[in-house]
């Protein structure tokens, strides 16, 4: 079996592993009393946002060593592969544009030109519903968006409308966000809908995903009972968003309703993309483009910095070398703001489901350890769950703290300006003073008595911090494309294709073949014994459940 | 007395000629619009029986005498009176400022426009601001209860008289205004300022109520398939209920039915008041403007594009050229969406409308109503003049691409017009 911490034997590796042996005693409060210059030294900032490394357990020298990790695994000309077009998603021979998405206008290749045709086509649908001219069957205005989506199609959406909620389009419709399977959530918000003016969006890249379209059904009964089976009900009450169109016709998606993705998106790289619908629907097209273009910057600072001063390839390579070099294979992401509730959920998707792999792009088993678990809630919550293991259990974890500097700033929170901005603080007290305990352990503490085992913190938690000016769209479309870039670059140095997700392909083909036999109501004896057991439990509940009833 | 009227709403003109009939000198100050430039060019911006008349006597007598609206009243002046539409409050305060400025004049302001509740007492406060010790100073309200075509008795034989005040000083001086009008007995009715603002809104309050739940009855007649006007006449037949504003219609529009009239003022409006039904009102009736474009849209299956509709009627009511609020202004945003073409006729609101939307070429404003209906896939009916009261059926028909005809106020017999070859939607109607 495969070491996780294990490294190649190649020279850089071996100078790490060395060098990490040299710091392996010194203490981060050590490391801070030996340098006072320590975050001048070990901060970066690109555009809106401030990533702080020096309360990782690293150096100068660190930093150095892992730049020539990068060029020893050909990181820059990976960056131009990737950002050339060509084919680096080479399991599904496909390019991995998302960055051509937030490309502003015009460009001239045939590429830019699709992207700002289905911007333009989704700026006319944003208008319209906006202007409270899209009508339902009977004529009545919209009032309601539901978004029918999961994974990537749901994921980041949701997210970024969340994130983003203060600075709504005074326009705005409702939007709510249906993804799973079992239908709980989407049955729920039914009841509080009225058909005649909600309107539905079914965003599945393949329109094949099994869970969406079980949920558009669902849909499509409830407002069937309401308004009729006109095809005009489906005309006037769903758009799709897909790369499908064959299949959005099928299913009765009027052409002018369809929105276009490409191949060449991934599904949790896609929120630039038409997938983003809802975003627009929240923040209006100006705030989207604004999203688009924080992510443009970041793209191009990816493209440009030299590694020393590269935001999301210092990310990259400090996780590199805490999985790799350090051995600690856990991620907390730690907002401390509300409204990124759902950026742990995402970022575990965006990282596991990218560098979750085993296999280099050669086909062999890889030689070292790649995507550490990662997860996460919002931080000063998570301070009253699982903090306790951060500071005093035995599995080490690395953090990203990430904050907002200004908040509640403008106008629009005047009423309760002053109570918002001290909680404001509050927060991001909180925040400085966990990271800051994490690295330090008692030597953060005020100088005393000697205290007990139990009451101790032993601290040299390595943590990022990110800061960002602010909230907004510009900001976060830079943030998320930092996390993106970092995914990329992780990938590069582990010679992993983080495009990929064989890994999820196979579950869905085998549950499949056991719906028939739950349907059938008898496993009959066909599968291993444990799915054999419990399908038969199931049919023996439903058999109890009508006999009760007579 | 001398009096200044401040105001270009049928309750200023009636105030000027009531008032000076009786031997006050008035001054009536008409803030620049329509109804200014209508007087300017010897045109009646109201038809009201009587007033022109009156107006036209007073003048000749030498009683009531046309000021400028950007001038402040004489120092003879005793009461002034502001008789606005509800979009000049910012002149009101205006006026009351300039006032105020006089330290050591007393004055009387009377507010008889609709403006939110809590204005006349914040009016009062401004009014009072700066003035020298000793100096009397009031503003009170006498919220216009006008029946429309009947406006001139109304005034000057009122049933009552409601005047919201806060000062014997004030009340002196408007008992003694209005005595001839309130010698029979006595039907002033005093209240505070704010009692006597809410008691108006909560009449408006009532007849849009009145017509919101009329209109959702229509609306489920529809579903019911039940004629909404003999369901109408039996409601009215009651006298608990009474037959006034018992109308379905496609929406009323107007100033005294804005979302800014139907509110408390700002100062109250930060406690957290507000009323619910009224919020429910008023939200029905903006979706009721719509109910002749949902009917359309349901008729041609959701396509609308490139259909020519015809709007008789864009005025908010019947003797107005006004457009605030007009139901015709939501249907044609609607319509265009879709990419209607619209052709409209309007007796008197035509130049608003132009002046309203400009030049483009989806929007036609024809002088005729036939001529507006040619070529039309659809008619519809939005403000009851009387010049479509009874339409020439066999003319319509050969004009109109499609004899579909939308009754937005149920002035038409619904038999009468299928009889005559066209499809018929009314509000409510079988």
């Amino acid at each position: 079996m495969r070491s996780r911490t294990g490294v190649p034997a190649d020279t850089v590796w071996q100078q790490l592993t060395e060098h990490a042996a040299s710091l392996q005693d010194i203490h981060l409060a050590q490391m801070f009393a030996d340098q006072p210059d320590r975050f001048a030294r070990l901060s970066r900032r690109a555009g809106p946002l401030l990533l702080d490394l020096s309360k990782q357990r690293l150096d100068g020298r660190t930093l150095d060593l892992l730049g020539k990790l990068a060029d020893s695994r050909d990181l820059r000309g990976w960056i131009n592969r990737l950002f050339a077009g060509e084919p680096i998603n080479h399991t599904e021979q496909r390019a991995a544009m998302h960055w051509a998405l937030r490309v502003p206008a015009p460009q001239p290749s045939p590429v830019q030109q699709q992207v700002q045709e289905q911007l333009d086509r989704m700026s006319r649908l944003v208008e319209r519903i906006h202007a409270r001219q899209w009508r339902g069957v009977t004529g009545e205005v919209i009032t309601d968006v539901v978004n029918i989506g999961v994974g990537g199609s749901d994921l980041g959406p949701m997210m970024v409308c969340r994130a983003l909620e203060d600075a709504s389009d005074e326009r705005a419709v409702r939007t709510h966000f249906v993804s799973s399977m079992d239908g709980s959530q989407v049955s729920g918000l039914l009841r509080r809908l009225r058909p005649h003016s909600t309107l539905f969006i079914i965003s599945s890249k393949s329109f094949t995903t099994i869970d969406t379209l079980y949920n558009a059904g669902t849909a499509r009964a409830w407002l069937q009972r309401t308004l009729g089976d006109d095809p005009a009900v489906t005309g006037c009450h769903f758009i799709g968003v897909s790369s499908a169109t064959d299949k959005m016709d099928q299913w009765g998606i009027p052409r002018p309703n369809q929105l276009a993705l490409w191949d060449w998106v991934g599904g949790r790289f896609s929120l630039w993309s038409a997938i983003g619908l809802p975003i627009a629907l929240r923040l209006g097209m100006q705030g989207f483009r604004d999203l688009l273009a924080g992510a443009h910057q970041m793209d191009e600072h990816f493209r440009s910095a030299p590694w020393r001063d590269n935001v999301p390839v210092l990310m990259a390579l400090t996780g590199v070398w805490n999985t790799n070099i350090l051995g600690i294979h856990a991620h907390a992401v730690l907002p401390y703001d509300g409204r990124l509730k759902y950026l742990p959920a995402f970022l575990s998707q965006l990282e596991m489901e990218s560098n979750g792999k085993s296999v280099t792009r050669d086909g062999e088993p890889v030689a070292t350890g790649t995507c550490p678990v990662l997860w996460g809630e919002v931080g000063p919550n998570a301070q009253h769950a699982f903090y306790q293991l951060l500071h005093q259990g035995t599995e080490p974890v690395t953090c990203d703290f990430i904050a907002p500097a200004r908040r509640y700033h403008e106008g629009r929170h005047d009423a309760a300006a002053a109570e918002l901005l001290a909680q404001h603080e509050l927060a991001l007290a909180n925040c400085f003073a966990q990271s800051r305990l994490l690295a330090f352990g008692e030597a953060a503490l005020p100088p005393g008595d000697q205290l007990p085992m139990h009451m101790r913190y032993h601290g040299n938690q390595p943590s990022s911090t990110l800061l960002l000016d602010e909230l907004g769209p510009f900001a976060l479309g830079a943030l998320l494309a930092a996390y993106e870039h970092k995914v990329f670059a992780q990938a590069v140095i582990w010679q992993i294709n983080p495009f990929d997700q064989w890994g999820v392909e196979m579950g869905k083909r085998i549950a499949t073949e056991t719906l028939e036999l739950i349907k059938r109501g008898t496993a009959g004896g066909d599968m291993d014994s444990s799915t054999n057991g419990l399908i038969d439990a199931v049919a023996g509940a439903v058999d109890r459940r009508r006999s009760f009833r007579g | 007395m001398h009096l200044d009227i401040y105001g270009d709403t049928l309750t200023a003109l009636v105030t000027a000629a009531t008032l000076s009939s009786t031997g006050h000198q008035v001054t009536l100050r008409v803030p620049a619009g329509q109804v200014a430039d209508d007087l300017d060019a010897g045109r009646m911006p109201y038809q009201e029986p009587g007033l022109e008349a009156m107006l036209d006597q007073q003048q000749q007598a030498g009683r009531l005498l046309a000021g400028s609206a950007d001038e402040m009243p004489g120092d003879r002046v005793e009461a002034v009176f502001l008789a606005l539409s509800p979009a000049a409050l910012p002149f009101a305060e205006s006026v009351i400022d300039q006032l105020a400025l006089r330290r050591e004049h007393s004055w009387l302001v009377v507010n008889q426009s609709n403006f939110p509740v809590g204005t006349t007492e914040s009016l009062q406060q401004r009014l009072r601001d700066g003035a020298d010790a000793g100096v009397d100073r009031a503003v009170i309200v006498m919220p216009e209860m006008l029946q429309e075509g009947a406006a001139l008795q109304s005034f000057m034989r009122p049933s009552s008289i409601l005047v919201g005040c806060d000062s014997d000083w004030a009340e002196v001086h408007i008992r003694e205004i209005l005595r001839p009008f309130n010698r029979l007995r006595d039907v002033m009715r005093l209240l505070r300022p704010r009692e006597a603002e809410f008691t108006k809104l909560a009449i408006n309050g009532m007849l849009a109520t009145r017509l919101g739940f009329m209109n959702d009855m229509a609306s489920l007649a529809d579903a019911l398939q039940v004629d909404i006007e003999q369901v109408r006449m039996g409601m009215g037949a009651d006298p608990r209920i009474g037959e006034a504003y018992l109308y379905p219609g496609c929406g009323f529009g107007g100033l005294n039915f804005s979302r800014n009239v139907m509110s408390l003022a700002d100062t109250l409006e930060s406690s957290g008041v507000g009323s619910e039904l009224l919020e429910q009102v008023l939200l029905i009736n903006e979706r009721q403007k719509e109910v002749l474009f949902r009917k359309l849209w349901q008729h041609y299956r959701t396509d609308l594009h490139g259909k020519t509709v015809t709007l008789w009627g864009a005025a908010f009511k019947p003797g107005t050229g006004r457009i605030d609020n007009a139901p015709a202004l939501k249907l044609l945003d609607a319509l265009w969406a879709q990419g209607v073409t619209v052709r409209v006729h309007d007796p008197k609101a035509l130049p608003t409308l132009r002046a309203h939307y400009g030049e483009r070429a989806d929007l036609l404003l024809c002088d005729d109503p036939y001529e507006a209906a040619r070529g039309a896939d659809a008619l519809m009916l939005v403000t009851e003049w009387k010049d479509y009261w009874s339409p020439d059926y066999p003319r319509l028909r050969s004009l109109m691409a499609q004899p579909l005809l939308l009754d937005g106020r149920n002035i038409l017999d619904p038999d009468f017009v299928r009889s005559s070859g066209f499809v018929y939607y009314g509000i409510g109607r079988q």
